[in-house]
């Protein structure tokens, strides 16, 4: 463990680069740029408050903010895990050619995805601002929320890369996967709307459920995030994180052979 | 185990074998469907090959192809694992295995030279003192700040070559890519690489090219299928090699 820390260390250029081509590579050819990562989620989340509203019987007020404070986290959780789990693959050249920390591809995939978010966060502020709902102390925990998805992130994306590159359906179960934690993630719904339902349990269980509903409660209703459940979380990404790095240790070893 | 002060590379009992399949299942349903059918024939590339180079020591890595050298340097590097066996290697170690390899074609030269000296492990402080050196050594002048894909292929050549020479590694691992660029330019790599060995650092070198090897370096390693065949002084070396595949 403290080898690998010095290791990414050493190769903190590295790392720096790589974010940098990611956020420039991304959107190189298209006009408008780095604004699509504004307007993508802005559409959807458009699309959402003009559709649900009719679905379900009684949203909450200043509805379009609700599920943008939602939908901004989700994306940049999806983006991640999307291209996460296809980075190692995705970079076979310069594996078979070159050593590094074979780490630094999934760490970088989540960093820039972390920077694309945090601008698009002004979004998110943007809306609180016109809706009135305006800000409260309880920002401070933003931070900290946005610590444990990255935690989150890391610890699946390292070892989603790693079996992508020795069973190629990973990234296929995977978007499934992601369309589904959605139903279960209370974005475009509130949590308790299925309070004492059957499938509480399952939403309660997510920790994607956790997460987003602290977002909301910090910066929507302006209150403590339910600590308890937050730092549940906390430890049990910290965990994952673990693992992640076990497996993708253990895996690593073949990727030039398999890739 | 403490490192041994005049050690660089040292190789114990290492064995490589490569799975080679007819049908590589890499879907969960070919792996499924095929779990018990044994498709993948197992091949040696290196048998239990040992083998310790000193510090400042220049070695060539000789051989008919598919014998096994690349797989040996590749090992070295850790980009691949031995099957059976240790590698240890002492210092910074650089490889060439192939040049550009991560260059980005949109962005400019100078802006690959930073992007590919971080892969290999490079600070930016580090870049930025060997910057004028790598951008004299590579003779780009202006060309420098043209995306890299507006180069020639011999261009493109001289810029990776140029950053992996001035990286500064202890260890330089060279696999046949002593023929960059024009005449002018290889005697300029020439006595780079004359240059780094009389500084005393370590050069593995695997090429075909016997003559490069006879001037450049003192001991030679002549590897026949995934062993050994003779180690030692490269003249004597050279003349055993030469009667059996010259």
């Amino acid at each position: 463990m403290k080898n690998l820390i010095n290791n990414l260390y050493n190769y903190r250029l590295l790392l720096k680069s790589n974010v940098k081509k990611d956020i420039r590579g991304k959107y190189k050819a298209s006009f408008l740029g780095i604004l699509w990562s504004f307007i993508n989620p802005l559409l959807t989340a458009l699309i959402y408050a003009i559709v649900f509203p009719f679905i379900l019987k009684n949203t909450e007020q200043h509805y379009v903010t609700f599920v943008i404070i939602g939908i901004l986290p989700w994306t940049y959780f999806v983006n991640t895990i999307i291209q996460g789990t296809t980075c190692i693959l995705s970079n076979a050249g310069i594996i078979k050619k070159v050593y590094f920390p074979r780490e630094i591809l999934p760490i970088s995939i989540n960093i820039s995805g972390l920077i694309n978010f945090l601008i698009s966060c002004i979004i998110i502020f943007i809306f609180l601002i016109f809706s009135g709902i305006g800000f409260s102390k309880y920002i401070l925990f933003l931070p900290l929320i946005i610590l444990v998805q990255f935690l989150f992130q890391l610890g699946i994306i390292l070892i989603t890369s790693s079996i992508e590159i020795y069973v190629r359906d990973a990234e296929y179960i995977i978007s499934f996967l992601i369309n589904m934690v959605f139903y279960a993630t209370p974005i475009i719904y509130s949590a308790n709307m299925f309070e004492n339902t059957k499938i509480a349990w399952l939403i309660r269980l997510n920790p994607m459920s956790s997460i987003i509903n602290s977002y909301r409660n910090i910066l929507f209703y302006q209150t403590i995030p339910e600590l308890k459940s937050l730092l549940i979380t906390l430890f049990g990404c910290i965990f994952l994180l673990l693992i992640g790095f076990i497996i993708f240790n253990r895996l690593q070893r073949g990727f030039a052979e398999e890739v | 185990m403490k490192a041994n002060n005049s050690k660089a590379i040292d190789i114990q009992d290492v064995t490589k074998v490569y799975k080679l399949y007819y049908d590589k299942p890499s879907t969960l349903k070919e792996r499924l469907v095929f779990w018990n059918k044994k498709k993948a024939e197992e091949r040696i590339i290196l048998n239990n090959i040992s083998l310790e180079i000193s510090k400042g020591e220049t070695v060539a890595l000789i051989g008919v192809n598919g014998s096994g050298k690349s797989t040996l340097l590749k090992l070295m590097t850790k980009i691949i694992y031995p099957t059976k066996g240790t590698i240890k290697t002492y210092g910074k170690l650089t490889s060439l295995l192939e040049l550009g390899a991560g260059f980005h074609p949109d962005f400019t030269g100078r802006e690959n030279i930073y992007f590919n000296a971080s892969i290999f492990g490079l600070t930016e402080k580090a870049i930025n003192q060997r910057l004028q050196s790598i951008i004299d050594f590579s003779e780009l002048g202006e060309l420098i700040d043209s995306p890299v894909r507006t180069y020639s292929s011999g261009q493109y050549m001289r810029l990776a070559f140029s950053i992996a020479i001035n990286v500064d590694a202890d260890i330089l691992l060279i696999d046949e890519i002593l023929a960059v660029g024009d005449q002018h330019f290889q005697d300029k790599c020439f006595e780079k690489l004359e240059e780094l060995k009389n500084n005393k650092k370590t050069i593995v070198i695997v090429s075909h090219s016997l003559d490069s090897i006879k001037k450049l370096c003192n001991r030679t390693i002549w590897i026949n299928n995934g062993k050994i065949e003779k180690d030692g002084n490269t003249r004597e070396v050279m003349e055993e090699y030469k009667k059996v595949c010259g």
